[in-house]
């Protein structure tokens, strides 16, 4: 377990922010750390939506158990989370 | 005895390329410092400046300009207008002293480089009278604030800002730099004098001037205009510089130079001049948006300069261009959001009436940042101040420095340009950013962004306090709202009845 400093670029937001999340986290949980620091400070929630974590530089959309460990992301590589429905 | 005019004589005494017979001509002008490229000295001699300027005329011509200035600042003292001001024009007058007052004061050494290693002689006298000029413009614009520093702590910043690791005095930095201090003699002349000061400074010390006249800031408006009859005269030397390269097979080398200073010159107004023009300045104030400022000033006669000469716009001109609708906007809110950690109150400038004049600026504006201040205003509203205000930091590139932003909401197409280097994940706020880097790797490499600094444990607490104390910015210095979110429609202008 050690804190993972990644670069989150979350959808309808006009920046990248720096989140550091537990490398044991799933991608849902690394998208709820993402979310911390943009919905509903300049994101409207979506209600109904699932938020999805993909790799910014190739589009790859990690599965939602996944654990970021296992993601192979370098340390501050920019992930994209993004509203989805499935 | 009879005075000759100087027309008859100033050829011939800067004649001075004197032939040296106790060191040899590479010693006297070693090629990391002049930078003449293989050009040999007898044309560097064609160097003709447009503007002829003696010692005599100097001086004379400075003392007039400086008698004006400081007389305008002596009759308006007692006006006090810097009481009555609204805060979002304080906030703009502490937003540029701190990032330009020592930053000129510096660039007289970038003068110097050429007024010393310069192998025309018209620009070494032509950079003799710069770095005088630069001198005053340092020297003026610390004063000017100086006697605001009972006012507020903020003031101080004038001076303090560019010996600080706070975020944007490490971007202007990063790029003064690149620009100035790092360059030889005929890079400087055409990354500084050309690209920065022919295209950008006109429109910070222009566009500038007219929105302060209009605020009723006389002192200011006179300040910055004197100083751009300064840059106006010494951003000629870039010219025939480039002049000399083009003709010497060097057009490649000169093209090069300033693709990749005039990108980094609008990075750096993207986040200092955009949000002055188009946010902070009272809406009545207003002269003209910062795109249209830039239209005229860097798409109408920047390029025109370019084809004058030969050379080509940049090869990212169309992405440019583009960019004139989205970077500023981003990074107004980045600077916003991220308030506590500038020396200045930002202005949100987003009331009702101010987004329709962006609106109307920017169409597509409300559905695209809009969004963003949508939640915000609504927050506020709500009692959540907490949620405008931020909890981690924003990525910045490794180039400019500056937040990774881009269009937010129904446009959203923010997006990270890295690069794997030597090991090192780097990060980049646009393609041209990057392509910056990729033109000189050894250059760039070494230096570390606010977010490499904090995660290799150099800022403590690795929290938004030991964020603070890093960037030295005190209680008192810190930037809140400059309008106490009265544009929100709640509270009122609590800096104003302060």
């Amino acid at each position: 377990m050690a804190q993972f400093p990644i670069s989150s670029n979350f959808e309808g937001d006009f920046v990248v922010q720096l989140v550091a999340v537990d490398d044991a986290a799933t991608m849902d949980e690394v998208a709820a750390a993402c979310a911390e620091h943009s919905v509903n400070r300049r994101v409207a929630p979506r209600p109904g939506k699932i938020l999805r974590v993909r790799r910014h530089s190739n589009g790859e959309v990690f599965p939602r158990e996944m654990k970021l460990k296992d993601a192979g992301l370098l340390p501050t590589e920019t992930v994209d989370v993004i509203f989805t429905d499935i | 005895m009879t005075k000759l005019a100087s027309s008859d004589y100033y050829d011939l005494v800067r004649t001075t390329n004197w032939t040296p017979s106790y060191v040899s001509e590479d010693e006297l002008f070693p090629e990391m410092m002049s930078g003449a490229r293989g050009i040999p000295m007898e044309k560097w001699e064609s160097f003709d400046e447009p503007y002829k300027v003696t010692y005599n005329d100097y001086v004379a011509t400075q003392r007039e300009k400086d008698a004006g200035v400081y007389s305008v600042r002596a009759a308006l003292e007692r006006a006090n207008f810097v009481d009555s001001a609204d805060p979002g024009w304080i906030s703009t007058l502490q937003a540029h002293y701190g990032a330009l007052a020592v930053a000129e004061y510096g660039a007289a050494t970038a003068e110097a480089r050429m007024a010393r290693f310069s192998k025309a002689p018209g620009n070494r006298n032509m950079a003799t009278f710069g770095m005088l000029d630069e001198t005053r413009h340092g020297q003026i614009q610390l004063f000017f604030p100086h006697e605001h520093t009972k006012r507020s702590r903020q003031w101080d910043w004038a001076y303090k800002a560019m010996h600080t690791n706070e975020w944007a005095a490490l971007a202007a930095r990063h790029m003064f730099d690149d620009m100035m201090f790092t360059r030889d003699a005929a890079s400087v002349a055409i990354m500084l004098t050309f690209a920065f000061e022919t295209g950008f400074t006109n429109m910070q010390f222009l566009g500038l001037a007219a929105d302060a006249a209009e605020a009723g800031d006389h002192t200011f408006s006179s300040l910055i205009s004197s100083i751009q009859t300064d840059e106006s005269r010494h951003a000629q030397q870039g010219g025939p510089v480039l002049k000399i390269l083009i003709e010497n097979g060097k057009k490649a080398e000169a093209q090069k130079m300033i693709d990749i200073i005039f990108w980094r010159a609008w990075k750096l107004f993207s986040v200092l001049t955009g949000p002055i023009l188009d946010y902070y300045t009272p809406l009545e104030h207003r002269k003209q948006s910062f795109k249209e400022f830039m239209q005229e000033w860097i798409i109408g006669q920047f390029e025109r300069q370019l084809n004058d000469l030969g050379l080509d716009t940049p090869w990212y001109w169309d992405e440019f261009i583009r960019s004139l609708d989205e970077t500023h906007h981003g990074m107004h809110m980045g600077v916003w959001y991220w308030r506590p950690t500038v020396w200045w109150n930002p202005a949100a400038g987003v009331s009702p009436e101010e987004r329709e004049w962006l609106e109307e600026k920017y169409p597509g504006w409300n559905k695209t940042f809009g969004r963003c201040w949508d939640q915000i205003t609504e927050n506020l509203r709500n009692g959540r101040e907490d949620l405008t205000l931020p909890q981690t930091l924003p990525s910045i590139c490794n180039m400019c420095n500056l937040p990774l932003v881009g269009t937010p909401g129904d446009g959203w197409n923010v997006k990270d340009y890295q690069l794997l280097h030597e090991g090192r994940l780097y990060h980049f706020g646009s393609e041209v950013d990057r392509w910056v880097f990729q033109q000189d790797p050894e250059r760039y490499k070494g230096h570390m962004n606010f977010i490499d600094r904090f995660l290799s444990g150099k800022v403590q607490p690795a929290d938004l306090a030991g964020a603070l104390k890093y960037m030295g910015l005190a209680p008192g210095e810190c930037g809140v709202d400059a309008h106490g979110y009265a544009w929100a429609g709640i509270g009122a202008s609590s800096r104003a009845a302060e």
